[in-house]
């Protein structure tokens, strides 16, 4: 069993396409280049790096986008919407009535991934996915700007998002079908997942209601190492002691990857017996790292009586639906698609 | 029915779509509607990767496997010897991280080259989708990327074509959420609809009805404020009355306003001067020709910058354009002297020459007065753009203005631009592009500037350009706004090439941004150029450029006439 001072060769290649390869390669080495050893983050170059899109008003490939921006907040949201079948209205943005009035278009609040440190809600990769979603899976989506580590440390992002749950919920333009509602689940990849648990468990305390969470290979962890973090460590894309930077930028000062933010159905987590929590959609990558955790999560979800439906790909890397260039990018559509569109 | 009827009036905008021209948009979509033809007028190369460039990478496909072993490359370094990565990230500049493979290139060339193992074998990337390929052993075998992966799945669409370049376009919606808010943007929409169909009766009536509507709007503020100029505007155009006529010294106190009131032009002078200043180094004697002088407010910093270079200051030309004045003053030559005593002050040696011209486009080259020995900075502030218009059947001036700047060979072109697309000839695009741009604009003065009477008099001098925009044509229209992508392909057919800002530029234009204590604003990079943004919304972008070298064969051989380019 490798321990934590060898270094796993680099598979990642081989079982990636190229322009992935290519991609996620450059991710992994920026960041690298931002993250200090004394926990300070090279915010500057981060941004620089960052490649970013402006929102569309007109449509682009059938979706057209704007940003939102709570005055007192300053926190921004995206939304994505199908682009009106009426070529006159393209550029108009209507928000004086709902979705439709006859069907539900599911409204997908989407937090971004990044670690709780990197991308925005305008990072073109997430912009893209975004989009994809829209057409794909004939949904609304709302991209949650979250405040970001180290600058701002839990709950900041949490925060974020259940205020942008609540937003969502009160816009008539977003809502649809025959009982007039906003229909809303859920969804993030990597700390975006993270958070997507956390919101949804405030919004079922709340008794608000949110129809599905998608987590997309969450983020979670704990102290102990897990044999799949000690077997992948450093194999595709992913290293073990660059998760723990992460989390000390994240986490309260001086509390460890116990602390509940991290590890939910840990030593220090919650039950969440009897509380009307969503169905969960759980994609685990099956070359991730992290994936005990997030099949742990599973478990603990179906434990406490809640519905959850796993989609393990074995062979998937993270970051796996950033280029429709690979088998798992469209099961994974086909099942967000049932997941949203099952209810009605 | 409300102030509007959406059938009638898609109904009649779908008419006049049809029948006006295309409109030259730099949006693309699946199937062109009628009113945005898609044409690209900048085509990327046509083997970039078009999964990436949904990442916001260019990338050729054919490259791909170069770049992906330069990764692998600097990798290994890395993890051979962390030591490297605070250099990486702290001393080097890094430019146009769009461009990948020079990104990582220029990362590899800052690592001692004992980093790295010598060149060898390729690292075999094999294509899990092509056994064959792997079985030869080495070599990717080329599959363009953004051909569709053989998927089972036949049934999902998925947009497959290149990202294009999207046109800038969105809006801060706070404000519209008020139904009256609604209501006022939709019937803006339908008045500049009738525009552009030629119904100035429907027109007219609509100008009123609005006129009505702001009665019960806030135009203190948000979309009302917003929509009254351009109410007004349309109202002026209606009557053929355009923009008010101005003089050249409430120009210029408006223009003084504005600047103080708001980031946009210290952004521009800021990151122009940071520019100029490494394009100057180790030039001993350097020109300045500045598009439009005003106040000379850009040129202090420079001066000092200048000052405190470490091998001492250069002679220093500033070349100052700008109109006439009146009534026998030179109001030209009053900055200059006001230029020259800061400059003898900081002990830089200092000469000003005032161009008087009513127009860019009056200005001759020989009136610079350029010496061949000198290093020479042309600095354009939201200039460029007013070079695009004319009365047919003239052509725009700037076919002319291009050409005779780079006849002077600059070190380097500074351009600063509004990031908008205001001079499409579509009455309507043009109206509603307008329409976003300054609510975003309005709505980052009403956060960021409290103070009076900067913020009254900056509203004034953006309520001229929205009435220029919308009340104007041919060579009246000055406001001819236009986006980075455009002013690219311009100036590259133009014979420029760009020059690019790099992340300590980047990171100096931030720190300048936290001197606006109001979140909102941040700089972006977009390919080698900077962006000030308000939420995310790109408003004005600073660019460098230089005359790329052109190449003459000669019996003798090759002829290169750019003197720091060792290609021969």
């Amino acid at each position: 069993m490798a321990g934590s001072d060898e270094v796993n060769v680099n598979e990642s290649k081989s079982v990636v396409p190229l322009n992935t390869y290519v991609l996620i390669s450059n991710f992994k080495l920026a960041y690298n280049l931002l993250r200090r050893p004394d926990g300070t983050f090279n915010r500057e170059l981060d941004d620089f790096l960052d490649r970013k899109v402006p929102a569309n008003a007109i449509p682009v490939n059938g979706v057209f986008s704007f940003d939102h921006v709570d005055r007192t907040t300053g926190l921004l949201n995206r939304v994505y919407l199908a682009a009106p079948e009426n070529e006159a209205r393209w550029g108009i943005i209507d928000l004086d009535k709902p979705l439709s009035t006859t069907e539900v278009v599911p409204v997908i609040i989407f937090f971004h991934g990044g670690s709780f440190t990197h991308s925005t809600a305008s990072t073109a990769i997430y912009d893209t996915l975004c989009r994809r979603f829209v057409n794909i899976c004939k949904v609304a989506v709302v991209s949650v700007n979250y405040r970001r580590s180290p600058e701002y440390r839990y709950p900041c992002a949490y925060d974020d998002g259940w205020a942008a749950l609540k937003w969502v919920k009160s816009r008539p333009w977003l809502q649809s079908g025959k009982d007039s509602k906003v229909y809303v689940y859920l969804a993030g990849d990597s700390s975006g997942g993270n958070i997507v648990h956390h919101v949804a468990v405030q919004a079922a305390d709340a008794g608000v209601e949110v129809l599905g969470n998608i987590l997309l290979h969450a983020l979670f962890g704990g102290q102990k190492r897990t044999e799949s973090e000690m077997r992948l460590d450093g194999k595709y894309f992913v290293r073990v002691p660059d998760r723990d930077w992460y989390w000390r930028a994240f986490l309260p000062e001086g509390e460890d990857r116990d602390h509940p933010a991290c590890n939910p159905f840990g030593p220090r987590g919650r039950s969440l017996e009897g509380l009307k929590f969503p169905k969960s959609l759980v994609v685990v990558a099956g070359l991730d790292l992290l994936q005990d955790w997030q099949l742990a999560y599973a478990e603990g979800l179906a434990k406490y009586g809640h519905e959850v439906k796993l989609l393990h790909l074995k062979e998937a890397t993270i970051g796996f639906y950033f280029l429709p260039n690979n088998d798992h990018f469209y099961r994974l559509m086909e099942e967000i698609n049932e997941f949203v569109h099952s209810n009605c | 029915m409300g102030p509007f009827d959406p059938s009638s009036a898609a109904a009649a905008a779908a008419a006049a779509a049809a029948a006006s021209s295309s409109s030259s948009s730099s949006c693309s979509g699946g199937s062109a509607p009628k009113r945005h033809h898609h044409h690209h007028h900048h085509h990327p190369p046509p083997d970039l990767d078009g999964l990436l460039a949904g990442a916001g990478y260019k990338v050729r496909s054919s490259e791909l496997h170069h770049v992906a072993q330069r990764l692998e490359r600097l990798e290994t370094a890395l993890v051979n010897s962390a030591a490297h990565i605070p250099h990486l990230a702290s001393d080097a500049v890094h430019y146009n991280p769009s461009d990948l493979a020079s990104w990582v290139d220029s990362m590899l060339s800052e690592l001692p080259s004992s980093s790295f193992s010598s060149p060898c074998l390729p690292s075999g990337f094999p294509d899990p989708y092509s056994p064959a390929a792997a079985a030869l052993g080495g070599g990717w075998v080329d599959h363009p990327s953004c051909s569709p992966h053989p998927q089972p799945h036949q049934n999902v669409v998925v947009p497959q074509q290149p990202q294009p370049q999207q046109q800038q376009q969105l809006t801060v919606v706070t404000a519209l959420e008020e139904d009256s808010g609604i209501q006022l943007v939709h019937a803006l929409m339908t008045c500049a609809e009738s525009v552009q169909r030629g119904d100035a009766s429907l027109a007219g009536s609509l100008v009123e009805e609005m006129r009505a509507l702001l009665t019960r709007v806030d135009t203190s503020r948000g979309i009302g404020k917003v929509a009254g100029y351009f109410i007004d505007a349309l109202g002026r155009r209606m009557l053929g009355l355009g923009s008010a006529p101005a003089s050249a010294f409430e120009n210029e106190v408006l223009y003084h306003h504005f600047y103080e009131a708001c980031p946009y032009l210290k952004f521009a002078h800021f990151t122009a001067n940071q520019a100029i200043l490494e394009a100057f180094d180790g030039h001993d004697c350097v020109h300045v020709i500045d598009f439009n002088l005003m106040h000379g407010l850009q040129w202090p910093a420079l001066i000092q910058a200048l000052a405190l270079r470490p091998r001492g200051p250069p002679l220093l030309r500033l070349t100052g354009i700008g109109p006439p004045s009146p009534d026998g003053r030179d109001a030209l030559r009053e900055i200059g002297l006001r230029l020259a005593e800061l400059a003898r002050s900081v002990n830089v040696r200092f000469a000003f020459r005032g161009v008087a011209a009513s127009r860019l486009e009056d200005v001759k080259p020989w009136m610079l007065q350029v010496s061949p020995k000198e290093a020479v900075a042309v600095n354009s502030i939201m200039q460029l753009h007013r070079l695009l218009g004319s009365d047919p059947p003239r052509d725009p001036p700037i076919g002319s203005v291009l050409p005779w700047i780079r006849s002077l060979n600059p070190k380097i072109m500074t351009v600063a631009e509004q990031e908008a697309n205001h001079n499409r000839p579509g009455f309507l695009d043009r109206f509603t592009e307008a329409l976003y741009y300054y609510s975003t604009l309005f709505d980052s003065l009403e956060a960021a500037c409290p103070v009076q009477p900067d913020k009254a008099l900056a509203e004034m001098y953006l309520q001229r350009e929205i009435c220029n925009i919308v009340g104007c044509e041919g060579a009246a229209r000055v406001e001819r706004h236009e986006p980075l992508d455009r002013w690219r392909a311009r100036l590259g057919r133009a014979g420029f090439r760009p020059l690019h800002l790099g992340s300590n530029a980047f990171k100096q234009a931030s720190m300048l941004l936290t001197l606006f204590s109001t979140e909102g604003y941040s700089v972006e990079e977009n390919e080698g150029c900077l962006t000030l943004c308000w939420h995310s919304r790109p408003l004005i972008a600073a660019s460098a450029w230089q005359a790329a070298p052109t190449v003459v064969n000669s019996p003798a051989g090759v002829i290169n006439h750019d003197d720091n380019n060792n290609q021969l």
